[in-house]
């Protein structure tokens, strides 16, 4: 391997992780997002259970989930992290092997997590599903991670510490508290523990962890992203540095409080849950600080679009952001939640974070790097991008609406009543109802994971020694940025 | 204005390009336009709740009280009109950062013009059939999106790579306010504005 890849040394940075992360996070979204079809399809059609308990959806589910959030997100975070933070501070990352023991530690994560989640050994504590000995490699993969990430931090050659490296050192520090601690157990054998903590303590617990995986893991470190990918891409200057400074600090403040709203009407203490619930509104401020900063450096380079489809990933992943992270609070407002949990609406609005931001965000940024790491001037085809970028935005949208629609219909009808007090509705009819709502939901995932696939060709041909780029579109001529 | 309807569903470009001819004058009329066209849904959806009904799989006919879907589309119509006139607004409000001139009343005109599908596709509510409803939202959906990317560069004199942000920024606009819209509609069921049922 490493004579055949000679040629791609980069003389200073380590490419070769960022590499190996990069078409990892391709492959990884690929098979998370086909388990993600495969259960949109088994609520459409639950035969597709097959009756095999390893084929059910109550463990294809969680397999999904770690799938795209720990496997697709977290390698589309180690590749651009380590690119970033070699690029922004001018220094090689101070231990190969150590970066290399993070790729291949979380590579066995991720395989085992594949093996023992269908098994159904589980915590059953939701995005932490893992057992104990998993989770000691996870702690262990992710210290070194924060060493090899903090170490090139401390020998960087220019004085400066770019806001993209903060908001990817607040996601790595934070991330290790959140699992240590949530994933604190007693184990009783190799495949299963008990959680430390108990009763009420052990949902906040969970739920202090559970939406602070998405507030960091999900939000900060893809905000790294965007704060170096947006204006490498659109060739300009963050519109505001100061505010993302700001945007740093408050978000970092706010985000570890929301975390009961996840637990509304339940045994939690009520001022709590009312807590949660303001501290989430708040949360809206600074998410769309970022949202601004994002979407003013882009409005800028509007000239730039028509030949750029890595640009409108950008645009479009920020409309997601800001849309969903309004959407956020509203949910969190507890009558609003009356309603709302339990039901689809809660589906949809993961998916627009997750689809819309998370991933769109990602492939724009794979976009640009991936060419770069491997000695291209660009992707193969940039056509490609576009088809890849029409199909993400509607795939998106089909499964966002259908999930509002289901939402509020399941609300609507859980809660209907007769004037005699009956219910209108049984639980059963709720779900006939929600059946065309499920076959969209399926259609546009399975669109946005065919578009997985045309990026899994494109990238495939960019990395192919033998394949010049193919011309580009009439007019177009993508902006380098080597 | 009922040839504004027909021209921007059959022939959009030549329409919103027309459109966009008209003196200031003519256009500020315009404004009236969403407020007569959530008309359609309103009315349609009083009927289908009230007298039409709907069954869900094997079960009774379930229709809303009159009075239940005369408060609903009361507010429903209200509803349509207030969004129409945030999105018009932050039309407005956006324009100078894409280079564009407008009024708060243009940027009204542009969002009603631009939901003209959901307008004429609101018919569906005299015959409340889910599936098909559905169908015709996610039809009516997408092609007032076309018509938003299609016009915002025309109605605004800007190129299309500018008008393409300018369009995204109005979608994000537009989902955050359906989000408020939901949001309001729960809360307000919550202060005693549900719908009522009855068995057909």
């Amino acid at each position: 391997m490493s004579e055949l890849n000679a040629a791609l040394e980069h003389p200073t940075y380590n490419y070769k992780v960022v590499r190996q992360f990069a078409i990892m996070t391709v492959v990884w979204g690929i098979v998370g997002m086909l388990v993600g079809v495969l259960i949109a399809a088994q609520m459409a059609w639950p035969a597709l259970n097959f009756d095999l308990p390893w084929t059910s959806f109550g463990r294809l589910r969680p397999l999904h989930t770690n799938a795209v959030i720990f496997a697709f997100g977290g390698s589309a975070l180690f590749a651009t992290s380590y690119y970033v933070v070699q690029r922004t501070t001018q220094a090689r990352l101070i231990s190969d092997k150590l970066a290399a023991f993070t790729f291949w530690g979380w590579q066995a994560v991720i395989v085992a997590a594949a093996v023992t989640l269908p098994l159904g050994l589980t915590s059953s504590k939701e995005y932490a599903e893992l057992e104990w000995p998993i989770d000691i490699l996870i702690a262990v993969v992710w210290v070194s991670y924060a060493i090899v990430f903090f170490g090139t931090i401390v020998k960087r050659k220019v004085s400066h510490i770019y806001v993209a490296n903060w908001f990817f050192g607040g996601f790595i520090v934070t991330v290790a508290v959140l699992h240590i601690i949530n994933s604190a157990a007693i184990p009783v054998d190799m495949t299963k523990s008990y959680s430390a903590y108990a009763g009420t303590v052990d949902a906040m617990v969970q739920w202090w962890y559970g939406h602070n995986a998405v507030g960091f893991f999900l939000t900060a470190g893809f905000l790294g992203m965007m704060y170096y990918f947006v204006p490498k891409q659109a060739e300009r200057p963050v519109y505001s540095y100061r505010l993302s400074i700001v945007h740093f600090w408050s978000l970092v403040a706010v985000y570890i409080w929301a975390g009961p709203h996840h637990l509304h009407y339940t045994a939690l203490p009520d001022w709590a849950q009312s807590l949660g619930m303001v501290m989430s509104i708040i949360l809206l401020a600074p998410s769309w600080g970022g949202m601004i900063n994002g979407m003013m450096t882009l409005s800028g380079a509007w000239q730039k679009l028509r030949t750029d489809p890595i640009l409108r990933f950008m645009v479009v992943s920020l409309s997601f952001y800001g849309m969903s992270t309004f959407e956020g609070p509203m949910m969190s407002i507890k009558t609003v939640n009356a309603l709302s949990h339990y039901t689809d609406w809660t589906i949809g609005h993961v998916h627009s974070g997750a689809l819309g931001w998370v991933a769109m965000i990602s492939i724009g940024c794979m976009y640009h790097l991936i060419p770069i790491v491997f000695g291209k001037s660009r992707m193969y085809s940039i056509e490609l991008i576009n088809v890849h970028f029409w199909m993400s935005t509607i795939g998106t949208v089909m499964y966002i609406a259908s999930m509002w629609v289901n939402g509020i219909l399941q609300g609507l009808m859980w809660r209907a009543y007769n004037e005699d007090g009956t219910l209108t509705y049984t639980f059963v009819e709720s779900l006939v109802a929600s059946h065309p709502g499920y076959l969209v939901r399926l259609a546009g995932g399975a669109i946005f994971f065919a578009g997985m696939l045309i990026m899994a060709y494109n990238v495939y041909m960019t990395t192919r020694k033998d394949v010049a780029e193919q011309a580009l579109p009439a007019g177009a001529a993508q902006g380098s940025h080597a | 204005m009922i040839q504004h309807t027909f021209g921007l569903l059959v022939k959009p470009d030549a329409q919103w390009r027309s459109i966009a001819a008209l003196p200031a004058s003519s256009l500020n009329i315009l404004v009236l336009y969403p407020c007569i066209m959530a008309l359609l849904p309103a009315v349609a959806w009083y009927y289908g709740t009230s007298r039409v009904g709907w069954t869900v799989g094997d079960g009774a006919g379930i229709r809303l009280t009159v009075d239940s879907a005369l408060q609903l589309c009361i507010l429903f119509y209200f509803a349509i009109v207030g969004c129409v006139a945030a999105v018009g607004y932050f039309i407005h409000w956006m324009a100078g950062t894409y280079g564009a001139e407008t009024s708060f009343a243009k940027g009204i005109v542009v969002a009603g013009l631009t939901v003209t599908p959901l307008f004429v596709f609101g018919l569906a509510g005299f015959y409340p059939l889910l599936w098909v409803d559905m169908l015709l939202g996610v039809v009516a959906v997408s092609w007032s999106v076309y018509l938003l990317y299609l016009g915002i560069p025309i109605m605004m004199d800007i190129p299309e790579e500018r008008g393409f942000l300018f369009s995204t920024a109005v979608v994000g606009v537009g989902l955050v306010i359906l989000v408020s819209l939901m949001v309001t509609t729960v809360i307000l069921w919550d202060f005693g504005a549900g719908p009522a049922f009855t068995d057909v």
